[in-house]
């Protein structure tokens, strides 16, 4: 999986492309933890397949950033990664948006 | 048409389960189903694989881990077993459930980070199994095939 950064209106924005699974699941929790902005868009318009280590990872993710006061949206999902996040119940925690721009604004 | 079958094998690495997962989906679309029950095929079949490498192998490489896929006229059926010497309690087959975050009020420090797969895996597929048996452990998904 491949992880870029952006900035949007001073908005930290992280574009994910290829499979957030048990394999790439680290490097997301890993380059969240690094941040020290607290509000944080994770664009997924790239990820084609998550499993419930890549739900997981952004669990753990939201908590990290929570813990500095700030949140994390989620923007830009594929049908059926969306349909993951709604099995399992998981996009009540998160804010979902359409796109980055969106989810940057949003804060 | 009679059973046809084929068997993936891998190493007991993780960067090697998306070439299992991405091969199940496109066999499941070959047999009909929706690109939708393809991607959720290959969910279970990813999770089914990412738990035998992290659990009954320890999360260790080196052990081999093997995928049938098995198409019938009536449904597909996915065995996924391995040579790991932690092989699962059935019983947390049988509890599993996905957990889902609190209706009312949302508290983000009691949402598990995992333990989602064999729910998820149960939601999908219409019958999911399990035996160990003389050092194998095996996992079997069965999804009935779309009807035309």
């Amino acid at each position: 999986m491949e992880i870029r950064e952006e900035r949007i209106n001073d908005v930290e924005v992280l574009k994910l492309e290829g499979r957030l699974d048990a394999s790439s699941a680290k490097d997301i929790k890993e380059k969240v933890a690094s941040l020290t902005k607290e509000n944080l868009v994770i664009d997924m318009e790239g990820i084609d397949f998550i499993d419930s280590s890549g739900l997981g990872s952004l669990v753990s993710s939201l908590r990290s950033v929570n813990k500095l006061g700030g949140d994390i949206k989620i923007s830009a999902l594929q049908d059926q990664v969306r349909a993951i996040f709604e099995l399992t119940r998981l996009h009540r925690i998160f804010g979902i948006y359409d796109d980055s721009d969106a989810a940057a604004m949003s804060f | 048409m009679g059973i046809r079958s084929v068997k993936f094998t891998i190493d007991s690495n993780l960067e090697n389960i998306p070439l299992i997962g991405m091969s199940v989906n496109k066999l499941c679309s070959s047999a009909s189903f929706s690109n939708v029950d393809s991607f959720n095929i290959e969910l279970c079949v990813v999770e089914a694989i990412t738990n035998s490498i992290k659990h009954a192998c320890c999360g260790e490489s080196g052990h081999e881990i093997t995928v049938a896929f098995t198409l019938t006229q009536e449904d597909v059926m996915l065995d996924i077993c391995d040579d790991g010497a932690c092989p699962m309690n059935p019983e947390r087959l049988d509890k599993a459930v996905i957990k889902h975050p609190g209706d009312d009020v949302i508290d983000i420090e009691g949402i598990a980070e995992g333990g989602r797969g064999l729910g998820i895996m149960k939601e999908i597929m219409d019958s999911v199994t399990y035996r160990s048996k003389e050092g194998e452990n095996c996992l079997t998904l069965i999804k009935k095939l779309p009807v035309k």
